[in-house]
C-alpha cells in the first residue's frame, strides 16, 4: 500500500499516467466480459450459432 | 488523554495572548474575559479514531496507507470517467464520418478493355456523370501541340492526364452545370447543348461561355486495363 501510493498517487503526473493505462486495461476487460457475458445469455439465437444450419 | 492535551493548548494560548498583549501595552485582561476561543472544550473523538492515530504522540505511520486508500477509490471513478469519456468522443467523432453505403459509393471501378478507341463512355458517379475517353494517338499529339497561351483556362495536356490515352473528366460543364455531348463541337471533344461551350479532346475550354477546363477528378490506374475513380 504504501509503495503503491509513493510511486503512483503521489505525484499527479504519475497519477494521471496510472489513471489512463489502468483505462486502457479496465476497457478491454469490460469489452471482452460484457461480450462473453452476452454470447452466453444468447447462446443458441447468435448467427454465429446457427451458420451451420445454412451454409 | 484529549482532553488533557487540549486544556493544556488552550491554556498555553491564553498565556501567550496575554503576553502579546503586555508587550503592546494593551489591557491585560485577557485571561480573565471568558471568549469562545479560549473557553473551548475540544470534543474527545477517540471512539471514532483509528487504533493507529489514537496515541497522539505516535508517529503517524499509517497516514500512506490511509491516503493510498482515498486515491484509489477517486482513482478508480477516474478510470471509469476515462472509459466513458473514450465511448462519448468515439460515438461523436464516429457520427462525422461517412457512413459505408456513402463510402461504397465514393469509388468506380472501370475495366478499359471495354472502351474502344475513339470512344467517349459515361459513367454515373457520385451522382455526376462521368467521361472516360480512349483518345487515339492523332488526339494526343493535337492536344499536346496545343500552344497554352492561347486557352483560356491555361492547362497542359500532361496536367489534365495520367496515361495519355485514358481521359478522365467529370460531365459537368462548368457555364451552368449542363452535361455535355461526347465527339461534338469545332474542337473534336465536348460540346455543351445549352449554351455552346467547346470543349476540346483533353476537356480544355475552348469556345463559348464556360470559364474553366471540365474537372479532372482523382483517378489512379492500380494495373493495366482497370481504372479507379475516386
Amino acid at each position: 500500500m504504501k509503495v503503491i501510493y509513493n510511486t503512483l498517487f503521489k505525484r499527479t503526473s504519475a497519477y494521471a499516467v496510472a489513471i489512463m493505462a489502468s483505462a486502457f486495461f479496465f476497457e478491454r476487460a469490460i469489452d471482452v466480459s460484457s461480450n462473453t457475458i452476452y454470447d452466453t445469455i444468447n447462446k443458441g439465437k447468435l448467427w454465429k450459432d446457427i451458420k451451420g444450419k445454412y451454409e | 488523554m484529549m482532553k488533557a492535551v487540549s486544556c493544556a493548548y488552550v491554556r498555553a494560548s491564553a498565556q501567550a495572548l496575554s503576553t502579546s498583549l503586555r508587550a503592546s501595552g494593551a489591557a491585560v485582561n485577557a485571561i480573565a474575559t471568558r471568549e469562545a476561543h479560549s473557553d473551548l472544550q475540544v470534543p474527545d473523538f477517540s471512539p471514532y479514531r483509528r487504533d493507529s492515530v489514537k496515541d497522539v504522540r505516535r508517529r503517524n505511520e499509517s497516514a500512506e496507507e490511509r491516503k493510498a486508500f482515498s486515491y484509489m477509490l477517486v482513482g478508480a471513478g477516474a478510470v471509469g470517467g476515462v472509459y466513458a469519456a473514450k465511448g462519448l468522443v468515439n460515438t461523436f467523432l464516429g457520427s462525422m464520418s461517412a457512413s459505408a453505403d456513402v463510402l461504397a459509393m465514393a469509388k468506380i471501378e472501370i475495366k478499359l478493355a471495354d472502351i474502344a478507341e475513339g470512344k467517349s463512355v459515361t459513367f454515373k458517379w457520385r451522382g455526376k456523370p462521368l467521361f472516360i475517353r480512349h483518345r487515339t494517338a492523332s488526339e494526343i499529339e493535337t492536344e499536346r501541340g496545343v500552344p497554352t497561351s492561347t486557352l483560356r483556362d491555361p492547362e497542359t495536356d500532361d496536367q489534365r492526364v495520367i496515361k495519355p490515352e485514358w481521359l478522365v473528366v467529370i460531365g459537368v460543364c462548368t457555364h451552368l452545370g449542363c452535361v455535355p455531348i461526347a465527339n461534338s463541337g469545332d474542337f473534336g471533344g465536348y460540346y455543351c447543348p445549352c449554351h455552346g461551350s467547346h470543349y476540346d479532346a483533353s476537356g480544355r475550354i475552348r469556345k463559348g461561355p464556360a470559364p474553366l477546363n471540365l474537372e479532372v477528378p482523382t483517378h489512379e490506374f492500380p494495373d493495366e486495363g482497370t481504372l479507379i475513380v475516386g
